[in-house]
C-alpha cells in the first residue's frame, strides 16, 4: 500500500515540471515567516521536492550574484544617465535636446537608420530565402560571410570602407568625378551603418525559415499562386515575427552605431555627427558642466530609445512563442 | 483525364532516381506507387505534377494525350497532397481552402460569394463544416488530411497526386480515411495517383499498383494480380510476408534439398540452375500424413502463435529451410498442433524465380 502511495506522490511531482511553477513555489516558501513553519521537520513530500533541486544556499547565492550583477553593471549605469541628464533641471535638459547641431545629429542618424534598416531587410530575406530553401555552391561561405560584420571591429570595418573610398583610391576617384562623397559624408555613414548591422534580419530567420520548409511554398504554387502571392501570403505571414525581431535589433544597433560611423564620417559638427558621436563631442566640451550634462541629455534619448526596444522585444517574442 | 508518363529519367547528383520509367494512368482510375523509401515513388509522383523536372529532355507528360511537359506546377491543374499536409499555418481552414480560387487572376476569379459557397461545399464533403474559422494547429491529424484533400480539390482539378496520404496518421484513422478516399475518388470522377510504402494500403485502395524498386516499375497491374502472380522476386517479397527455399531447377523439376518435384504447371520458368523458391504462409498446410504428388515435406514445429486472427506456425523443414505457415484457428485445433511435433507441409502456389533475380534474395521483407 505505501509503496503505492509514494509512486503516486512522485508521479505528481515529476507532472509538474514546469519553471514557472518550480519558482513559484520557492518564492512562496521565502516569503513564509520561518516561524510559522516547525522548524527542522520535513513532510516527506517537501524532502523529495529538495531532493530534485539543489541545497537552498546554492540557490539563493546564484540568484544574489546573477541579480547583483545585473544591478551593478546594467540598471546602476542607466539610473546615472538620467539622473546626470536631468541634474541641471527640465530646462536644460530641454535646451541641450534642441540645440541645432543635436538636432541635425538626430536627423541623420534617422536618415541613415531609414535607409540602412530597409535595405539590410530586403538583403536578410533574400539571403535567409534563399539560404534556407535552395541549395547552392557557396552556401557554406555566404552562411560564414554573414556573421562577419559581427565578427570584425566596427573600427576596422570603418577603415575598410575608408581604404575603399577614400580619396585616392579608384572608386574614391570615381565617385568623386561624380561629384559624389562618400566618405566624411553622408553616404559613407550610411554604408558602414548597413555593414555593422547586416546580419540582423538574415540571422533571425535563417533558422525559422529552416524550420519551415518549402513545403508551404510548394503547395501556394500547386495552387496557382505566382511568386509575388506566393511571398506575400504565405512566406511573409509565416516568418512576421521573426523578421520583426530582426527589424529591432537591427534598427537598435543602427542607431547606436559608433566605431565604424566615427571612422567613415569625419565628425564634421553639425553635418556628419549622428547622435552618439555627438554625445562624445558633447562629453569632451570644454565647458566640462554644460558639456556633460548636454551629454547626458542626448544619451538619455538613446537610452530611452534601448528601453522602447526592449519593451517591442519582449512582445514580440511572446507572441513568437504563442505562435 | 488521362496521364501518360514516358521514359522519364532523373538523377539526384550521382543518384538514379528514376530510370527510363513508363506508366500509363487510364481516365478515373485510382493507382498506388508502391515501394520502398529510395524507389523513386515520390520522386515520379513529383515529376507528374510538375514540382520537379526530368533530367533529360527525353522524357514526356501527357495528360489526356496533351504534352504538358513544359507547363508550369501551376499551370497543370493537378490536386497535390504533401506527405505532411503542408497546410498554410498562417490562416483559418476557411482561407486554405479557398487560395486557390483566391489567387487567380481576377478575369477567371470566382465572387467572393462564389468563393464561399465553394469553400462550404468541400467543408460538408470532408465533414468539418464547424471548423472553418480553426487553424490547422488546432485540427487533429486526420482533420488536417481532411482539409489538404479539400484544400486540393477546390480548384477543381481533374487528377489529384497524394504522396503518402495517410503515412502520418494513426492506424485505425488510416483506415477510415481510406476508405473515405475511394468513396470521394468514385464520387467526384478523379484521376488520382498516390504514393505509399504500405502494401496493405497499395493493394486494398488501388484499382492497379505499380510496384517500384531502384528506380524502377516492376509490375504494374490488378492488386490480384500483384499479389498472385508477383512478375519478379522483389514484388514477391514486398507484398505480404513470404517463405524462401533456396533450390534448383531442371528440367521441368525443382528441387529443394534432395528432394526432387514436378514443377506446377502456372509457373513459366525455362531456365536451369539455381532458383529462389517462394511460398506465402497462407499457402503453407500442414498435415500429420505425407500427400503424394504434392510438394510436400516433413518438418518439426518450432513456434505456435494464436493470438490474432491466424495461428501463426513457425516450423524447420528436413531440408533445414525455415518455414512460416499460416492457418485458420478452426484446423489449428483439428490438427492439435504442439511445439516439438513431426508434421507435413505441403506447399501450394510456389513462386520459383530463376538465378539472375534470385541475387536480391537478402531484400526479403
Amino acid at each position: 500500500m505505501s509503496a503505492i502511495d509514494y509512486n503516486k506522490c512522485h508521479i505528481t511531482f515529476c507532472a509538474a515540471p514546469s519553471k514557472k511553477s518550480q519558482s513559484l513555489a520557492a518564492s512562496k516558501e521565502n516569503s513564509q515567516p520561518k516561524a510559522q513553519q516547525p522548524p527542522k521537520y520535513k513532510s516527506p513530500l517537501e524532502r523529495r521536492l529538495e531532493s530534485t533541486t539543489e541545497p537552498r544556499w546554492v540557490r539563493y547565492l546564484l540568484t544574489f550574484l546573477a541579480l547583483g550583477f545585473l544591478f551593478l553593471f546594467l540598471v546602476l549605469p542607466l539610473i546615472f544617465v538620467f539622473a546626470h541628464a536631468f541634474n541641471a533641471g527640465w530646462k536644460v535638459y530641454w535646451a541641450a535636446l534642441v540645440e541645432p547641431d543635436t538636432l541635425s545629429a538626430i536627423r541623420l542618424t534617422l536618415l541613415a537608420t531609414l535607409i540602412a534598416v530597409p535595405l539590410n531587410v530586403l538583403f536578410g530575406i533574400c539571403a535567409a530565402w534563399c539560404i534556407a530553401k535552395f541549395n547552392f555552391p557557396g552556401k557554406g561561405i555566404l552562411v560564414t560571410i554573414i556573421d562577419l560584420p559581427f565578427a570584425i571591429s566596427p573600427v576596422i570595418a570603418g577603415m575598410l570602407f575608408v581604404f575603399m573610398f577614400g580619396a585616392g583610391t579608384f572608386l574614391g576617384d570615381l565617385f568623386n568625378s561624380w561629384n559624389i562623397k562618400i566618405i566624411f559624408a553622408v553616404p559613407g555613414i550610411v554604408i558602414a551603418t548597413m555593414f555593422v548591422t547586416m546580419p540582423f534580419v538574415a540571422k533571425e530567420l535563417i533558422p525559422v525559415m529552416q524550420a519551415q520548409g518549402s513545403d508551404e511554398e510548394m503547395a501556394a504554387r500547386v495552387l496557382g499562386a505566382n511568386g509575388w502571392q506566393m511571398f506575400m501570403r504565405v512566406t511573409l505571414p509565416n516568418i512576421k515575427w521573426g523578421l520583426l525581431y530582426g527589424i529591432i535589433l537591427c534598427n537598435a544597433r543602427a542607431v547606436g552605431e559608433f566605431g565604424a560611423v566615427a571612422v567613415v564620417s569625419g565628425q564634421i559638427r553639425g553635418r556628419t555627427t549622428t547622435v552618439p558621436l555627438h554625445i562624445e563631442q558633447l562629453y569632451n566640451e570644454i565647458d566640462p558642466i554644460t558639456g556633460v550634462t548636454a551629454a547626458f541629455a542626448v544619451a538619455s534619448l538613446l537610452t530611452m530609445l534601448a528601453l522602447v526596444t526592449l519593451v517591442l522585444k519582449t512582445i514580440v517574442e511572446m507572441k513568437t512563442e504563442i505562435k | 483525364m488521362s496521364i501518360e508518363v514516358k521514359n522519364i529519367t532523373k538523377w539526384f547528383g550521382q543518384f538514379k532516381a528514376l530510370d527510363n520509367v513508363s506508366l500509363t494512368v487510364n481516365s478515373g482510375e485510382l493507382v498506388a506507387l508502391l515501394g520502398p523509401s529510395g524507389s523513386g515513388k515520390t520522386t515520379l509522383l513529383r515529376i507528374i505534377a510538375g514540382l520537379e523536372a526530368p533530367s533529360d529532355d527525353e522524357g514526356q507528360i501527357l495528360f489526356s494525350g496533351a504534352d504538358v511537359s513544359d507547363h508550369k506546377v501551376g499551370d497543370r491543374n493537378v490536386g497535390f497532397v504533401f506527405q505532411h499536409y503542408a497546410l498554410f499555418r498562417n490562416m483559418t481552414v476557411f482561407d486554405n481552402i479557398a487560395f486557390g480560387l483566391n489567387v487567380r487572376p481576377r478575369a477567371t476569379r470566382p465572387t467572393k460569394q462564389e468563393i464561399h459557397d465553394k469553400v462550404m461545399e468541400l467543408l460538408r464533403l470532408i465533414q468539418l463544416e464547424s471548423f472553418a474559422d480553426r487553424y490547422p494547429n488546432q485540427l487533429s491529424g486526420g482533420q488536417r488530411q481532411r482539409v489538404a484533400l479539400a484544400r486540393a480539390l477546390a480548384v477543381e482539378p481533374q487528377i489529384l497526386l497524394l504522396d503518402e496520404p495517410f503515412g502520418a496518421l494513426d492506424a485505425k484513422v488510416r483506415v477510415e480515411l481510406r476508405a473515405w478516399l475511394r468513396r470521394l475518388h468514385d464520387q467526384i470522377h478523379l484521376t488520382s495517383v498516390f504514393v505509399t510504402h504500405d502494401q496493405e494500403e497499395a493493394l486494398e485502395l488501388a484499382d492497379r499498383v505499380a510496384v517500384m524498386s531502384n528506380g524502377k516499375i516492376e509490375q504494374f497491374d490488378t492488386p490480384d494480380v500483384v499479389f498472385h502472380h508477383p512478375a519478379s522476386e522483389f514484388v514477391m517479397n514486398f507484398l505480404g510476408t513470404v517463405n524462401q527455399f533456396s533450390g534448383r531447377v531442371s528440367k521441368g523439376l525443382v528441387q529443394i534439398g534432395q528432394y526432387k518435384f514436378r514443377i506446377p504447371d502456372d509457373v513459366n520458368l525455362s531456365e536451369s540452375g539455381t532458383a529462389a523458391i517462394f511460398v506465402r504462409p497462407h499457402d503453407v498446410a500442414i498435415s500429420n500424413r505425407p500427400q503424394p504428388d504434392k510438394i510436400c515435406l516433413r518438418a518439426l514445429v518450432k513456434n505456435v502463435h494464436s493470438a490474432g486472427a491466424h495461428v501463426r506456425v513457425d516450423l524447420v523443414t528436413e531440408t533445414n529451410d525455415e518455414l512460416t505457415a499460416e492457418l485458420s484457428h478452426q484446423e489449428n485445433e483439428q490438427l492439435q498442433i504442439a511445439v516439438g511435433q513431426s508434421v507435413f507441409v505441403h506447399l501450394r502456389n510456389l513462386r520459383i524465380f530463376g538465378q539472375a533475380s534470385a541475387l536480391n534474395s537478402e531484400d526479403s521483407v
